[in-house]
């Protein structure tokens, strides 16, 4: 199997940051300001009515091609959770015309238009809801180990909340945002040491409280499967990067799992909340920036999601970490 | 000689079990003391007691408001015919709050004790208690008094501060304390129409709202059925038998464990076409630090089910941390032969019952 490497980590969030109690006063919550703040979420981002899902993507895009680390993509694997977001087009010319392709106005064509990468393809992503990035580089690892002639492949994520929503899901406080993600054959920050999913969907249209109530189980069962599958113990693990979700819960899974809970980093919890599939992109360049991912160092990101998914990936730091971190 | 068996709680789910059973077995009169507030709520619960209990009843029974928050509570029942009382008026609930199982658990059992001493003819004051009452003690717990080596809830604490009072008058008093299991059904069909912890916790698991299981795995847990139960209770009221603590449960040989009952409880549930689709996982075992996160992240998922739910369960839960194993001996010399459910075979038959009626919701045939 080809080794296959990831770096470039970026994101970036809906404009307007917003305290919880801002966002509670607005009736934009299920939960209470309180309850939410307890549970460690402060501030989330929120997209001006004006910005789209693209918008963001976009801008993620941007940052990539801005510093010199876009590059030749072969394909690009554009990753949603919401599928309404899987489509860049006016609702109004729908509603209009009644003309359908006006709900194929696909943003990863856009994107490979916009930014001239023509020789990529473009491939959609949108039934795996906040797993939905770290499936995007499972499924580029799996292209690149049968696609002989492809050598990068850009991950884009890109979600916002429509106009009107409550920015809360399973007791989640949410920020509109995107990430993305370069995933190559070439010696990169991070060598991907697996990818897995379970994927139940007996649950897909489980309520907030089902949601919860199955985290604990399943995502022990994602972790002990991931290891497995790596060979790996959960001792050997020297970070694990979560979603952000009520801080009790990794708290209680740590425990479970057997990894200490120092390891666990989702410092960007209060300020962010949960920026849908971008989590673990957002804490992964937190955590590159301090400073303390060493090259060996093995990294899982973690992610639960509606359909119901569950994802994991774990990362190995190369030499080349120290670079990314800069 | 046919005497006068006093019943408190006698409405309630063991209450009127006793008294059906007291009369089929035996031939004392029968006082059905319960709590009414008024003269219309008496007449509603003697008219429900009549219909349970039989038109062959309305010869032998009295029922009587009796409210054991007063102190005159059994004015109406003349001290010298009693020569037997059960004590079945409790708050049974895990999280009944402590004012509350002062004045109905602890104050009303010296109330009644008060009045048993009145009751010059009296031959045996039975009070219905909890395994429980041993606290949080752990290891072997024999059927002697306890002393307070503190309490996991505020029920159990009231039962053992109730079974103080009466066990200080034992000197004067005939009295037996008759420590209860946790009873899962009403018989061995596995037909459920009182719901409490044991239930409630599958309910979470079932409806896919817990998956992390409190507790040591090997912590037996004494269930038993009302019908065992009462069996024994009535039994161990007979004057012949030697008046003194008694537990009610089955032997520490034939009691299961934690992990046992949650293995047939889901061997139960992964029959069923529903759950097998919506493909939940058993729970795994979890310390008590987590399943403290567990309660505290719980508290903040207001008004949904978890919340509800976990909050009739957590303050069991904690129990389920001190195993310990409830000897019976003094039952089983009172009782030769005796035989209690066999717990799996309960649990198997419980769990299918719950499922076929979602845990009440589906109407099942009147007990």
């Amino acid at each position: 199997m080809t080794d296959v490497f990831v770096d470039s980590f970026v994101y970036s969030l809906g404009e307007r940051k917003i305290h919880v109690n801002e966002t509670a006063a607005a009736g934009r919550l299920i939960s209470s300001a309180r309850d939410l703040e307890s549970a460690g979420f402060r501030w989330h981002h929120v997209c001006e009515p004006t910005t789209s899902a693209y918008d963001l993507a976009k801008e993620v895009t941007g940052q990539l091609a801005e510093s010199g680390r876009l590059g030749d993509v072969d394909a690009i694997v554009y990753a949603t959770c919401l599928p309404l977001n899987g489509n860049a087009g006016d609702p109004a010319q729908w509603e209009r015309t009644k003309d359908v392709k006006y709900l194929m106005d696909f943003p990863a064509s856009r994107l490979q238009a916009d930014f001239g990468l023509h020789k990529a393809v473009v491939i959609g992503l949108n039934q795996q809801a906040c797993t939905a990035m770290l499936g995007s580089v499972r499924l580029a690892h799996a292209l690149l180990q049968v696609e002989a002639d492809w050598n990068r492949v850009l991950c884009v994520t890109a979600d916002r909340f429509p106009e009107g929503a409550k920015y809360e899901q399973a007791y989640n406080l949410i920020s509109d945002g995107a990430a993305a993600c370069v995933v190559s054959r070439q010696q990169a920050a991070f060598r991907l040491v697996t990818a897995h999913q379970i994927t139940n969907g007996g649950l897909g249209q489980a309520g907030d409280d089902e949601t919860v109530g199955s985290y604990f189980a399943y995502t022990h069962r994602l972790v002990r499967e991931t290891l497995e599958r790596a060979g790996l113990a959960a001792a050997d693990l020297d970070w694990v990067v979560t979603q952000n979700t009520n801080d009790k819960a990794w708290q209680i899974l740590a425990r479970l799992l057997g990894v200490g809970f120092e390891k666990v980093f989702f410092s960007s919890m209060p300020d962010v909340g949960h920026v849908i599939s971008a989590d673990n992109v957002v804490n992964l360049a937190e955590l590159l920036a301090t400073g303390r991912v060493r090259p060996g160092q093995r990294i899982a990101l973690i992610m639960a999601g509606f359909g119901l998914n569950w994802q994991c990936l774990i990362l190995e730091a190369t030499e080349a970490v120290a670079a990314a971190r800069d | 000689m046919r005497g006068t068996t006093v019943i408190t709680g006698a409405d309630g789910y063991l209450g009127r079990r006793l008294a059906a059973a007291l009369l089929t077995d035996g031939d004392d009169d029968l006082v059905l003391a319960v709590r009414a507030a008024d003269g219309a709520e008496l007449a509603a619960k003697q008219q429900r007691l009549d219909q349970l209990l039989g038109p062959q009843a309305r010869d032998r029974t009295r029922v009587v408001a009796a409210d054991l928050s007063r102190d005159d509570a059994l004015a109406d029942v003349d001290p010298r015919a009693v020569t037997r009382i059960v004590h079945a008026a409790a708050v049974t609930r895990f999280n009944v709050e402590r004012d509350l199982a002062r004045r109905v658990n602890v104050n009303g059992t010296a109330r009644l004790r008060a009045f048993a001493t009145r009751c010059e003819n009296l031959q045996r004051l039975a009070m219905l208690s909890t395994l429980y009452a041993a606290g949080r003690r752990h290891g072997d717990v024999l059927e002697e008094r306890f002393d307070d080596v503190g309490f996991v809830n505020h029920y159990e604490w009231s039962k053992w501060a109730a079974e103080e009072e009466v066990l200080d008058a034992a000197g004067d008093l005939p009295v037996s304390v008759l420590r209860l299991p946790t009873l899962i059904a009403d018989d061995d069909s596995g037909q459920v129409t009182q719901y409490n912890a044991f239930h409630n916790t599958l309910k979470l698991f079932y409806y896919g709202l817990l998956s992390l299981l409190p507790g040591d795995g090997t912590t037996p847990l004494s269930l038993a059925t009302a019908a065992f139960t009462t069996s024994a209770v009535t039994r161990l009221l007979d004057p012949a038998i030697a008046s003194g603590i008694y537990h009610i449960c089955p032997d520490p040989a034939d009691t299961a464990t934690l992990e046992e009952l949650i293995d047939i409880s889901f061997t139960v549930f992964e029959r069923d076409p529903g759950f097998q689709r919506r493909g939940l996982m058993r729970p795994l075992p979890c310390d008590q630090d987590s399943f403290e996160d567990l309660l505290s992240a719980a508290d903040l998922l207001r008004g949904g089910p978890i919340n509800q739910s976990l909050s009739s369960v957590s303050p069991f839960a904690h129990q389920l941390y001190l195993p310990k194993t409830f000897r019976n001996d003094a039952l089983r010399a009172a009782w030769p032969g005796y035989a209690a459910p066999d717990p799996i075979a309960l649990a198997e038959t419980t769990c299918i019952r719950l499922i076929e009626t979602k845990w009440g919701r589906r109407t099942q045939e009147t007990p």
